[in-house]
């Protein structure tokens, strides 16, 4: 099978690692553009793994990881130790003859590599350089440290979900990554689109934490209109009734949210007796406590499944609590095919979702799975740049490229 | 941008929060945030929409059953190199195509809820509009892929693009799934701010507020016993290991907010970010638009609303040097460009 070709002629440089920035450039690959991701063996992704050991090293786990399996495909992979002058100098070569960058280290590391915007300019005058760290390149907070739970955390988010009595929830463990990710490749197709019909390159600076604030839009509003936040109210809503997470009788939950009065004539119709005596909307805000309390008495004679089942056919939304180990099994992914098995050394067979959108023929195809380390070094730095066989040997033995992760200190070769 | 509404306005004007509380067309902050700097059109019929939609390179349709039938039919008759989306809950095929959607029914069935609360349940539901934010994200790189497609020539005709809100909100899941399908754990439902992979990950309370705390690496363990004086913890071997310390979280949970309860969020954010440890203020939302970060970067901007006045809403999160987005900008009343965008349109003919 082959990836679509809508990006072909795009060549973007990518040292981007984790989860935000190959997320951006999975999306951009997906459609045929030409990422070639740069790693190091000593500085590979850190999605291949946090706490390298030489055991680690040796049973291949690098390989294993299944964060960085599920982000890089359709790339091609090289590694060049940036700190070397001769790994730097060909990373200038590459992005020579590219189109763009991408980068989210922590704000100090390209300038101690020498490296950045101004110098990417001076080999190649039209580059796009997306750069996207946790607070973005500019202010007070620029060098500053964060995970998707960092940028969760200083968005303000928190303070919109969970229940009174509880601090601020959080909602993941890294929501600021793919969500940064997705706006990291909205960033480059807009650039790119600036390039591509005017020949003008141009600097990019994207913050995770500011990608989080439209998901707080709401309660950004609130506080805009009336000078104070939305309450915290568990599951609960100020403007609808039922709205919760339900217990059934096969121990599973169940997500209701009744939204309007036509949602609200469906549940009645299902539930019945259930719910006699509560009314339009304002009573049953009024009673949420005592609604609740008789949805959760009908909820506990349902099987979930079949609780979703009879709630949907009259219109109304809900859904059973799924675990994440039962999305391979989700009927509806299932028919849209949306888990396509892919055959990667070391790990063998191994389900990736596809591009989280379609056109009318059907699911985007995945051309290759992730890379192993270096995997494409002879293909990029022989093929694209045109070095010998000679000269790749030289950089292996001097550990500028290698297959195989190092640990900091290690002797390259 | 057309916005193109029914008589009654489109669904985003009855989002709430609202002014004064009170639902109306001119009152929603959601849909101020959401359609500044778009005109607003009340298209009389489907020949007026296939007009506008002519030379369109896309349009964008969120409607479902019969009303998406009759939109579809018009469009695709009338766009010969454009983009068609539509972004619905479950999309346009699959035995929940039909299915009713809201926010907190694609994050069940995306598991995102099963690991939010307390271990003996209920799952928390995140609040607000995350899923269709998600969603509307990825629509746009969709959208924008096809487009710059076509402007390269590597694609010609017209394409239909079919986005659900319950795929878009796989991403938060599909590292998971990978998990799963290797045998190995998967999240779980560990309590509020827990999560498997490490440890200390969550939101204490200080004396001038909330502290967001992410210890993931041996060395940011380190610099976080150091900022808060806990040497003996440091001596301890395997709290290097971030599932060691998840283990013993409960143990370790009391020590931490005791200690940071008398501390400033504040200081103790700066001096573990110079220690290189992830922490940050949670800042609440009257607090938001003053975080210094966000007001040296301008992360906000006023959006001038007719009803609502000037309103402080999100600007676009990445800069483009060389062409800025609008910051801020105006809301357009329910039909305010009707006459003149209809009229460019005949003109056109």
């Amino acid at each position: 099978m082959s990836r679509p070709p809508f990006l072909q002629g795009c060549r973007i440089v990518d040292l981007s690692m984790g989860w935000a920035g190959p997320l951006a450039t999975r999306h951009l690959a997906d459609v045929g553009a030409e990422i070639i991701k740069v790693e190091s063996c000593v500085r590979f992704d850190w999605f291949r793994g946090w706490e390298a050991s030489q055991r680690w090293i040796d049973n291949h786990e690098a390989e294993k990881h299944e964060p960085f399996n599920a982000l890089n495909r359709n790339k091609f992979d090289v590694t060049l130790d940036l700190s070397n002058p001769r790994g730097r100098d060909l990373l200038l070569d590459l992005v020579a003859i590219s189109d763009a960058v991408i980068e989210n280290y922590a704000g100090e590391v390209l300038p101690k590599l020498s490296l950045g915007f101004e110098v990417f300019k001076a080999v190649k005058p039209d580059i796009v350089m997306v750069s996207m760290p946790g607070f973005g390149s500019s202010g007070p907070w620029s060098t500053y440290r964060a995970y998707g739970s960092t940028t969760e955390q200083a968005a303000g988010l928190p303070h919109l979900s969970g229940h009174p009595g509880h601090p601020p929830t959080m909602v993941h463990i890294a929501l600021g990554d793919a969500v940064a990710g997705l706006n990291g490749a909205s960033a480059m197709l807009v650039a790119l689109r600036h390039l591509k019909r005017t020949g003008e390159g141009q600097f990019v600076d994207l913050s995770h934490s500011e990608c989080l604030l439209p998901l707080a839009a709401h309660g950004i509003a609130e506080q805009a209109l009336t000078g104070t936040p939305p309450p915290r109210l568990g599951n609960r809503s100020r403007h609808c009734a039922p709205h919760g997470v339900y217990r059934c009788g096969d121990d599973r939950w169940i997500v209701i949210q009744v939204q309007c009065e036509g949602h609200w004539e469906g549940l009645r119709s299902v539930l019945g007796d259930a719910v006699a005596g509560f009314d339009g909307l304002e009573d049953r805000l009024a009673r949420s406590e005592e609604l609740d309390t008789a949805v959760s008495r009908w909820c506990v004679h349902q099987a979930a499944a079949e609780a979703m089942g009879s709630l949907q056919s009259a219109g109304v939304p809900a859904a059973a609590v799924v675990a994440s180990k039962e999305l391979m099994a989700s009927p509806h992914l299932q028919a849209r095919r949306f888990w396509k098995i892919l055959d990667r050394p070391y790990i063998g067979e191994h389900p990736n979702g596809v591009a989280p959108y379609r056109l009318q023929d059907g699911p985007l195809e995945i051309g290759w799975p992730a890379p192993t380390l270096g995997q494409h070094n002879r293909e990029i730095l022989g093929g694209l740049l045109g070095l010998s066989d000679a000269e790749l040997a030289d950089l292996e033995r001097d550990g500028i490229i290698g297959n195989r992760p190092r640990l900091p200190g290690a002797v390259g070769g | 941008m057309l916005l193109v509404e029914p008589p009654e306005g489109c669904p985003t004007r009855r989002l709430p929060p609202f002014a004064a509380g009170v639902p109306a067309p001119e009152a929603s902050g959601m849909h101020a945030y959401l359609s500044a700097n778009k005109r607003s059109v009340v298209c009389p019929d489907h020949t007026a929409l296939t007009a506008l939609a002519r030379d369109a390179a896309l349009v964008i349709d969120d409607r479902v059953g019969r009303e998406r039938t009759l939109t579809q039919e018009a469009l695709e008759k009338c766009s010969a190199n454009g983009v068609l989306l539509s972004i619905t809950w479950f999309g346009q095929s699959g035995p929940y195509r039909d299915y009713a959607g809201a926010d907190g029914v694609c994050q069940a069935l995306t598991s995102q809820i099963d690991w939010l609360g307390e271990p003996e349940g209920p799952p928390v539901i995140p609040g607000g509009y995350q899923a269709q934010m998600i969603a509307g994200v990825t629509a746009f790189v969709a959208s924008m892929g096809q487009i710059l497609a076509r402007e390269l020539g590597n694609v010609s005709g017209s394409d239909h693009l079919d986005v659900s809100v319950l795929e878009a909100n796989l991403c938060f899941a599909e590292i998971e799934c990978l998990r799963g399908f290797a045998g190995k754990p998967t999240r779980e439902r560990l309590g509020v701010n827990r999560f498997r992979a490490t440890y200390p990950l969550g939101i204490y309370p200080c004396r001038d507020g909330w502290l967001g705390v992410t210890v993931l690496t041996p060395s940011q363990w380190d610099g976080f016993c150091k900022l808060l004086g806990f040497d003996d913890l440091a001596a301890v071997d395997r709290y290097q290991q971030s599932l060691e310390r998840l283990r013993d979280a409960d143990k370790l949970e009391g020590r931490i907010l005791e200690r940071v309860a008398r501390e400033s969020a504040t200081d103790l954010a700066k001096r573990g970010q110079a220690l290189r440890v992830p922490l940050t203020i949670v800042p609440t939302m009257d607090q938001l638009f003053d975080v210094d970060q966000f007001v040296e970067r301008g992360a906000f901007a006023d959006v001038a609303h007719p009803d609502l006045g000037s309103l402080r809403m999100p600007t676009t999160p990445f800069r483009l040097h060389a062409t800025p987005a609008v910051r801020g900008g105006t809301v357009a009343p329910l039909g305010a460009h009707t006459q003149v965008v209809l009229q460019e349109a005949e003109a056109a003919l």
